[in-house]
C-alpha cells in the first residue's frame, strides 16, 4: 500500500538563548493510505514539532519528509494542496462567520466563488453548524469551534489530514462528535494522523500508533501488538491496557500507594 | 490574484467590524491640525508666508495629519490576534501566496485610509483649503496616502512576525513614529535648521509629506510627486521582500 506520510531521520533543532534544543531527534515515520494513525507521547515530547514539519508550517533541520507523496520541502505548496490540518489551537477567525471563514478557506484552495459557496455549506451540514453559520465565531462554543476547524481542514477535499489533540478541552459528548466525525472522514478514504494525550481515544479510533518521548519514536504497532508485547515481555497474566504501554514505553511507572497514585521517572 | 482579494476582503470585513479602531485614526489627526494650525497659524499668515502659496496654514498641516492618520494601522495587531489565535498558521498551511498573505490584509489599510484622507480634506475645506491640484490631484494624494499606510502597516507587520507579540507590536511601531516629526513638519525644509535639514534630507517621510503638500499647495510638480512615489515605491518592494522572506522562515 503506498504511504501517505513519509518521515526519514527528522529532526528539528531550535537555537535559543540557552543554547540548541533538539526537540525531534530523528523520527522515522510510515503511515499507510486510509489508516487512522495514532501519534502519542508526554508534554514536550516532540509530537506537535513533528506534526507541524510534517504540514509545512516548521521548517525541517535534517532528514525529509514526505506527505501525500510530495516532498514538503521541495513543494510545500504541492504538499500542502493534500494536506488538511487542525491544530491543537482551533485556528480560526473571530470576526467571521463560520460560513466566511470556510468560503475563504476553499477560495485559498483555489476554489471559485460558486464551488466555495457550495462546498462551505456541504461541510456545514456535514459538522452541523448550517444554524449558526452566519453568526460571528467568536459566539461559538468551543465545541462549535472544534467542528468548523474540523470543517475548514476539509474544503479542498485533503488525501492526509492531521488532528493535533482535536479533543483538547472538549466536554465528553463533543469529543464523541468529533470522533464520529474522524471515522466518517477516514470511511471516505482521508488519511488521519491523529496526536493525542487520550490513550483511550487512540484505542478506540487508531489502526496503528507511535509513540514519542524524548523527540524519538519508542514504539510503534498496532494497538493489540503494543499490547501483547507488553504482555509478553512482563509476562503478566492478561492485556494491559493502552495506558500501561505508554508507561512503559514512555520509561515512567505508576505505583498505587496507600490509595496514591504516583508517577515514578 | 483570486487569493489576494479574498484576503483583502477578509481584512475590509475586519475593519468594517471594528469601528471603534477608527475612532482614534480619525479623531487624533485631526486634533493634532487644529491644535498645530491654533498654535502656529498666525505667525504664518497667508499673504506674508511664501511657503503657503496663497493658501493658509490648514493647508501646509494637512499631509502631516494625514501621513499621521496612515500611520495608525491596525493590520499588524490583528496580525498579533491570528498569531495568537492559531489562524495564522492556518493560513500558512494553505497554498496560498505569502505575498498574498502580506498584502492581504494591508489593503484594507488602503482602504480605510483613502475614506480617512477623504474625511480630513473635507473636513478642512470649510476652512479655505483647497486642492490646487484639482481633481487629478486629489486622486494623487489618495494614492500617495494609501500606499504610504500600505507600507507603514507593512514594517509594522514585520515587527509583530518578528515579535509574535500584541505589547511588542505596539512599542515597536513608536520605532518609526519619529520619523514622522523629523520632517519639515511646521515649516518648509529651507526654514528648518541645519541639524533638523540634514535629518529631514536623509528621511525617506520628507519626500512623501512635501509630494503630499505640493498636490494641495500648486498645480502638477511631478518632480516632487515622482520623488514622493519613488521613496513609497523602494520602501514598498523592501517592505514585501522582508515580510515574506520573514513568513517562509516563520517557525
Amino acid at each position: 500500500m503506498a504511504s501517505a506520510v513519509e518521515a526519514e531521520q527528522l529532526v528539528k533543532r531550535f537555537k535559543g538563548r540557552s543554547g540548541t534544543v533538539e526537540a525531534v531527534r530523528g523520527v522515522d515515520l510510515q503511515v499507510a493510505e486510509g489508516e487512522v494513525f495514532g501519534f502519542l507521547g508526554p508534554n514536550g515530547a516532540g509530537k506537535s514539532t513533528t506534526v507541524r514539519m510534517l504540514t509545512t508550517l516548521m521548517t525541517i533541520t535534517s532528514g525529509s519528509a514526505r506527505v501525500a507523496g510530495v516532498d514538503v520541502t521541495a513543494e510545500p505548496d504541492a504538499a500542502r494542496r493534500g494536506i488538511g490540518v487542525a491544530l491543537q489551537e482551533a485556528g480560526l477567525d473571530p470576526r467571521q462567520t463560520g460560513r466566511e471563514l470556510l468560503v475563504l478557506q476553499a477560495r485559498l484552495f483555489g476554489s471559485s466563488s460558486a464551488e466555495a459557496v457550495d462546498r462551505a455549506q456541504e461541510l456545514l451540514e456535514l459538522v452541523d453548524l448550517v444554524d449558526a453559520a452566519d453568526r460571528r465565531i467568536k459566539g461559538y462554543s468551543g465545541g462549535m469551534k472544534r467542528r468548523l476547524d474540523l470543517a475548514s481542514a476539509l474544503v479542498h477535499q485533503p488525501r492526509v489530514l492531521f488532528l493535533d489533540e482535536p479533543t483538547t478541552g472538549l466536554d465528553p459528548a463533543s469529543r464523541l462528535t468529533v470522533w464520529e466525525e474522524m471515522r466518517r472522514i477516514n470511511a471516505q478514504g482521508t488519511t488521519v494522523f491523529l496526536t493525542t494525550q487520550y490513550l483511550e481515544e487512540a484505542d478506540q479510533l487508531c489502526s496503528r500508533l507511535a509513540i514519542i518521548d524524548d523527540g524519538l519514536i519508542v514504539r510503534e504497532g498496532t494497538p493489540a501488538e503494543l499490547k501483547a508485547d507488553l504482555r509478553q515481555r512482563r509476562a503478566l497474566s492478561s492485556d494491559p491496557s493502552l495506558d500501561d504501554v505508554f508507561l512503559d514505553a514512555t520509561g515512567r511507572t505508576r505505583e498505587r500507594i496507600a490509595g496514591q497514585v504516583q508517577e515514578v521517572q | 490574484m483570486t487569493q489576494y482579494w479574498a484576503l483583502s476582503r477578509r481584512g475590509i470585513r475586519e475593519v468594517l467590524r471594528t469601528p471603534e479602531a477608527l475612532f482614534p485614526t480619525v479623531f487624533i489627526p485631526l486634533f493634532f491640525l487644529v491644535v498645530n494650525v491654533g498654535q502656529a497659524g498666525r505667525i504664518f499668515p497667508p499673504g506674508a508666508t511664501a511657503f503657503l502659496k496663497g493658501q493658509n496654514y490648514a493647508a501646509f498641516q494637512l499631509p502631516s495629519a494625514i501621513l499621521l492618520a496612515a500611520s495608525f494601522g491596525s493590520a499588524a495587531l490583528y496580525l498579533v490576534e491570528d498569531i495568537e489565535g492559531g489562524y495564522f498558521d492556518k493560513l500558512r498551511a494553505t497554498p496560498v501566496s505569502r505575498t498574498s498573505i502580506v498584502l492581504g490584509r494591508l489593503t484594507a489599510e488602503a482602504a480605510k485610509i483613502v475614506a480617512i484622507t477623504t474625511v480630513l480634506v473635507l473636513a478642512a475645506v470649510p476652512f479655505g483649503v483647497s486642492m490646487a491640484s484639482g481633481v487629478l490631484g486629489f486622486f494623487l494624494l489618495l494614492l500617495l496616502s494609501a500606499s504610504w499606510a500600505v507600507v507603514f502597516s507593512g514594517f509594522v507587520q514585520l515587527i509583530a512576525l518578528k515579535s509574535r507579540s500584541a505589547a511588542a507590536t505596539q512599542s515597536g511601531s513608536l520605532v518609526f513614529f519619529p520619523l514622522l516629526f523629523l520632517t519639515p513638519n511646521f515649516v518648509s525644509r529651507d526654514l528648518l535648521t541645519r541639524p533638523m535639514e540634514i535629518a529631514a534630507t536623509f528621511n525617506p517621510v520628507t519626500y512623501i509629506m512635501e509630494a503630499m503638500r505640493s498636490l494641495i499647495l500648486e498645480d502638477l510638480a511631478w518632480a516632487t510627486i515622482g520623488r514622493g512615489f519613488a521613496v513609497i515605491a523602494v520602501a514598498g518592494v523592501a517592505m514585501v521582500v522582508l515580510n515574506v522572506r520573514t513568513i517562509r522562515a516563520y517557525d
